[in-house]
């Protein structure tokens, strides 16, 4: 009973839980223990990559950062909780178009109709994407890719001359779309719930595809993920500098108050206005309140076309993308520099690598040369295309890398250019 | 005639040079010809070559040099006697075949970009044209195109006025001092430090115009201008800074500045900078100096220029065996062999550099590739900006680098995406296969008093990006990588002989006014999408394309040179051919 008090307490605190949780005791109590619920995935991975080592808190239990900064772990929480921690279940709105939601379960399961909203099974697309979207899997599947921060990228420009309005907090790039969105397919399509099981993990494509038609699939390419092969494109964005900042200082983001997060620009602009001097606060999306400092954050560099390779905890090939690369800087109100630009603790980089399906799916799979003509190039940037921490999987081995040259390889290819 | 100035230039050199070998002591209190003197006598000298005591005031400034109150000494004198409009009167005295040579060369009239603006933009039916700045002075109306250059690519000539520029540290132009001046002209405690000029240009001064646009002059150095994020955060501010909102990110630099630290002058010529004294078309008409011509040179004696610059310069031995240019046959003074061995000086400081010959290994000499220019194999990366959204606001005022003042109409730049991996190759303007990126890929929009306007124009252009490096990209990188092919980044096959393509971007959905890639210069059946900035350049067409391509299947296995087929390569194409030799056995 008692732990239905706290379901209750925590999902239905935004709605009448009376009309959830009341019949629906199964899917709240199961609700509870998914990822959706915890976000423990993305949390810990983040606190792992910032140097916690163990580390294994959900967004029930996890902590406020330090008081007293010395290293960057001191300061991860209070980075997840202003930065990352928007997109969760009682979280109503974040400011960013597209990203509006309901609390609780209500969050996915409402739609808008001309009776008005109600409650429904089928949930609609937009309501995954108002949190799956830019760098992460979500708005891929529909084709879009983030544009960058700067104002000179948010073209084309309206007809009235002004700058074109953005979803999710940024303006995107249309790219090659999932064959399944082609076909009209939506998020729950696949990502159902029929088997009862945690319904993240419950879909392969070979549940649908079950007969799989060419050769190739079986003879040497029965280790690899379907997506390594069918994705169109990925996400590869390298090296994240984030910043927070506790002293009033924004005339240098003039040009990058965009930065996929619409309280920051609303609040930059405002600052920028201002002839006033405005406090440096951002809030804390979990206790929902305003805290002191802001964090400001920007990319090396973005791309679409790199495809790096590993391997995931069950031994399947697949690609890897930088979730993130971080250099972290704090500045506290002093106006001394607490963390100046630190890219790595104890000589390890604040980095996490991590294997992933991008939902970029085409018929037509990839010709071969995409995976084995990679070559990575010295010098400069460049080296940022090499993963360093990988979690959830492991780089290639020597021997696959080896083979991705092998004269087998060559003698099959040249086979089927012949 | 020329020889008469330059002997005459050198023994006043010598002489002064002679008579007053102490003259870089400051406070030195030269005695001059001029009454000048009598007010100005804290000057310092600007040079070893133009030495007060020698030249006085009056030779370079005018003015009256017999006057002794301010009033009467200073009428008609001239500040900036280097500016175009003055220095025949003044350098040109002297130096007058340069001064009429800079007067009339590209980097004066700007008449290049120019035409090739108004060609792409559909103003002009070719990109050749004279038209420059100095023509634009004098109209009254303007096109579009002429619009645009005004208010943006006119602020960079060597004549324009360096007190438009409200940031004095991006000051250009101010005829021979935009390049030759190493140091302003300042007052110091008690006395008056004179510009220092020299022949030995910092490569910083040709940074003041050539960072943008083609960005040569950065990307030499292996700097990449960035999306402007200003990353990674150094000490709570943005880092690798440019200028103004502009940030950049480290590349490999090009190989004759990581090995040798060498400047823009130790390989531009003298003429191929200040131009030969013809009105050239475009920047390869003027440009003199050719990757050949120092790595596979051919020496002759040195002739008197080469004695004089040499002597000019300091650092540089005087020899008698030195190269020259094939294109101008000018004297390359710092590349001199003698009996041992052949030696390239660095200009700045003399620094000498072992130099031998471009190899002669089936790379350089194999008939497949005698189409490719150098920088096709060797530039490692071009910066390539995708899609340039000009936006002009008819309503709107700004800057006019032509006429100096301020104009109706304004026009802002956006940008779709930067690159600067696996550069895209086409045929350029020499016929021959080099790299080429976005120049430039213009989707305008007019916004005009009631209404608003569409056009686009887009455009490749071909060049030697100065990013070379002596590792080459590999044979998979042209023959099977979209994206050099010029076909845009996406998934290439091959099937039957036949290539697929299938592009990442998708233009119409990201809003722009044409279906094919924004990165796509050619489609895969050739195709040519876009049109370059040369009557000669083009795409890739489908026959080159299907032979590029079509070689990869031999490259999958034959991927080094130093495999035996590349030896003799006509000869094992036979053996081939006729079944004597059989792969995948």
């Amino acid at each position: 009973m008692l732990r239905l008090i706290v379901i209750f307490f925590m999902l239905g605190l935004h709605l009448n839980a009376e009309d959830c949780v009341d019949c629906h005791k199964k899917e709240a109590q199961k609700c509870q223990s998914s990822n959706h619920y915890t976000l423990s995935n993305a949390i810990n991975i983040t606190r792992k990559a910032w140097g916690i080592k163990d580390s294994n808190v959900t967004l029930q239990t996890i902590p406020h950062s330090k008081i007293d900064v010395k290293k960057p772990s001191d300061l991860v929480d209070d980075f997840l909780r202003r930065k990352c921690l928007k997109c969760h279940l009682n979280v109503k709105n974040s400011g960013e178009r597209g990203m509006k939601r309901q609390r609780g379960c209500l969050a996915c399961h409402s739609k808008h109709s001309k009776k008005g909203r109600c409650q429904t099974k089928k949930i609609a697309m937009s309501k995954c994407l108002s949190c799956h979207n830019k760098e992460f899997v979500g708005t891929d599947y529909k084709g879009l890719f983030p544009k960058d921060y700067s104002h000179s990228f948010r073209t084309p420009l309206q007809k009235d001359g002004k700058y074109p309005s953005q979803r999710y907090g940024i303006d995107f790039h249309h790219l090659n779309q999932d064959i399944h969105y082609k076909l009209g397919m939506s998020c729950v399509d696949c990502h159902n719930n029929k088997n009862g099981k945690n319904w993240k993990k419950n879909i392969t494509c070979k549940d649908c595809h079950k007969e799989l038609s060419k050769s190739n699939h079986k003879e040497y390419h029965s280790n690899i993920s379907c997506s390594a092969c069918h994705s169109s494109w990925n996400m590869s964005s390298y090296e994240l500098s984030v910043f927070r900042d506790d002293t009033a200082d924004y005339a240098k983001w003039k040009d990058l108050t965009l930065q996929e997060d619409a309280y920051l620009n609303k609040f930059l602009k405002k600052a920028l206005k201002s002839k006033k001097k405005i406090k440096p606060v951002m809030p804390d999306w979990v206790d929902m309140k305003q805290k002191k400092g802001v964090w400001y954050s920007g990319w090396r560099y973005r791309r679409w076309e790199d495809m790096v390779l590993g391997v995931d905890m069950n031994g399947t090939i697949k690609i890897l993308r930088p979730i993130f690369q971080y250099r972290v800087s704090y500045r506290d109100a002093n106006g001394s520099m607490v963390l100046d630009d630190v890219s790595s603790v104890d000589g390890k980089p604040l980095e996490a690598w991590a294997p992933y399906s991008p939902h970029t799916i085409t018929k037509k799979a990839k010709s071969c040369e995409r995976c084995h003509n990679t070559e990575i190039k010295k010098g400069g940037v460049y080296s940022l295309k090499i993963p360093k921490v990988i979690y959830n999987g492991k780089a290639l081995s020597k021997t696959q890398t080896d083979r991705l040259k092998s004269y087998k390889y060559k003698k099959i290819r040249a086979k089927m250019l012949n | 005639m020329r020889i008469f100035q330059y002997s005459l230039f050198v023994s006043i050199f010598i002489i002064g040079v002679s008579l007053y070998m102490n003259l870089e002591k400051p406070i030195a209190k030269p005695s001059s010809p001029d009454q000048c003197m009598s007010c100005h006598s804290s000057t310092t000298n600007m040079d070893k070559s133009h030495p007060i005591e020698v030249f006085g005031c009056f030779k370079c400034h005018g003015g009256n040099r017999y006057a002794t109150n301010k009033k009467d000494a200073h009428r008609g004198v001239v500040l900036n006697p280097s500016r175009l409009e003055y220095a025949n009167r003044f350098c040109g005295e002297c130096h007058s075949d340069v001064v009429k040579r800079v007067s009339s060369s590209m980097m004066q009239s700007q008449n290049g970009i120019l035409n090739v603006l108004k060609f792409q933009w559909g103003e002009l039916s070719t990109p050749i044209g004279l038209e420059g700045v100095v023509e634009l002075k004098d109209k009254n109306s303007t096109s579009l195109a002429e619009s645009h250059f005004r208010k943006a690519c006119a602020s960079c000539h060597v004549n324009q006025h360096e007190d438009v520029f409200d940031d004095k540290k991006y000051a250009r132009g101010g005829g021979c001092v935009d390049c030759h001046r190493i140091e302003k002209g300042h007052q110091e405690k008690n006395h008056y430090v004179h510009s220092k000029l020299s022949s030995k240009i910092p490569s910083k001064n040709c940074l003041k115009c050539h960072n943008r646009s083609n960005r040569i002059g950065i990307s030499y150095f292996g700097k990449f201008e960035s999306e402007g994020y200003g990353t990674p955060y150094k000490h709570g501010e943005f880092s690798h800074k440019l200028d103004g909102s502009r940030f950049y990110y480290e590349l490999p630099a090009d190989i004759h500045h990581t090995k040798a630290g060498l400047d823009c002058i130790d390989c531009h010529t003298e003429k191929g900078v200040m131009g030969d004294g013809k009105k050239n078309h475009h920047m390869e008409d003027a440009e003199d100096i050719k990757c050949n011509d120092c790595h596979k040179p051919k020496f002759k004696k040195a002739d008197s220029l080469a004695v004089m610059l040499s002597d000019l310069n300091g650092n540089i031995p005087e020899t008698k065996s030195i190269a020259y240019t094939n294109k101008k046959n000018s004297p390359i003074y710092n590349l001199q062999k003698d009996k041992n061995s052949t030696k390239f000086y660095r200009k700045r400081d003399g620094k000498a550099f072992d130099m031998s010959n471009m190899s002669n290994k089936p790379y350089h000499t194999l008939d497949i590739h005698k189409r490719l220019d150098c920088t096709s194999c060797h530039s490692s990366w071009v910066p390539s900006c995708y899609g340039c959204h000009e936006v002009y606001f008819e309503n709107g005022k700004q800057f006019d680098w032509v006429k100096r003042e301020v104009t109706k109409g304004s026009w802002q730049e956006f940008r779709s995406f930067l690159r600067f991996e696996s550069p895209s190759l086409g045929v350029g303007y020499n016929k021959k296969i080099m790299p080429f990126a976005p120049g430039c890929q213009v989707i305008g929009t007019l916004f005009k008093d009631k209404k608003v306007e569409k056009f686009h124009a887009m455009a490749m252009a071909g060049w030697d990006p100065h990013t070379t490096q002596k590792e080459v990209r590999s044979c998979e990188d042209c023959h099977f990588n979209p994206a050099s092919l010029g076909l845009g980044r996406g998934n290439l096959d091959i099937k039957n002989n036949r290539i697929f393509f299938e592009p990442f971007y998708n233009s119409k959905k990201s809003g722009m006014p044409f279906s094919y890639p924004i990165d796509g210069f050619v489609s895969s059946d050739g195709k040519q999408f876009q049109t370059t900035s040369r009557k000669d350049a083009r795409s890739f067409n489908k026959k080159e394309l299907q032979k590029i391509v079509g070689a990869y299947k031999c490259i999958l296995c034959h991927d080094r040179y130093s495999d035996k087929i590349y030896k003799d390569f006509n000869k094992s194409k036979i053996l081939f051919n006729s079944g004597k030799t059989v792969c995948l056995d």
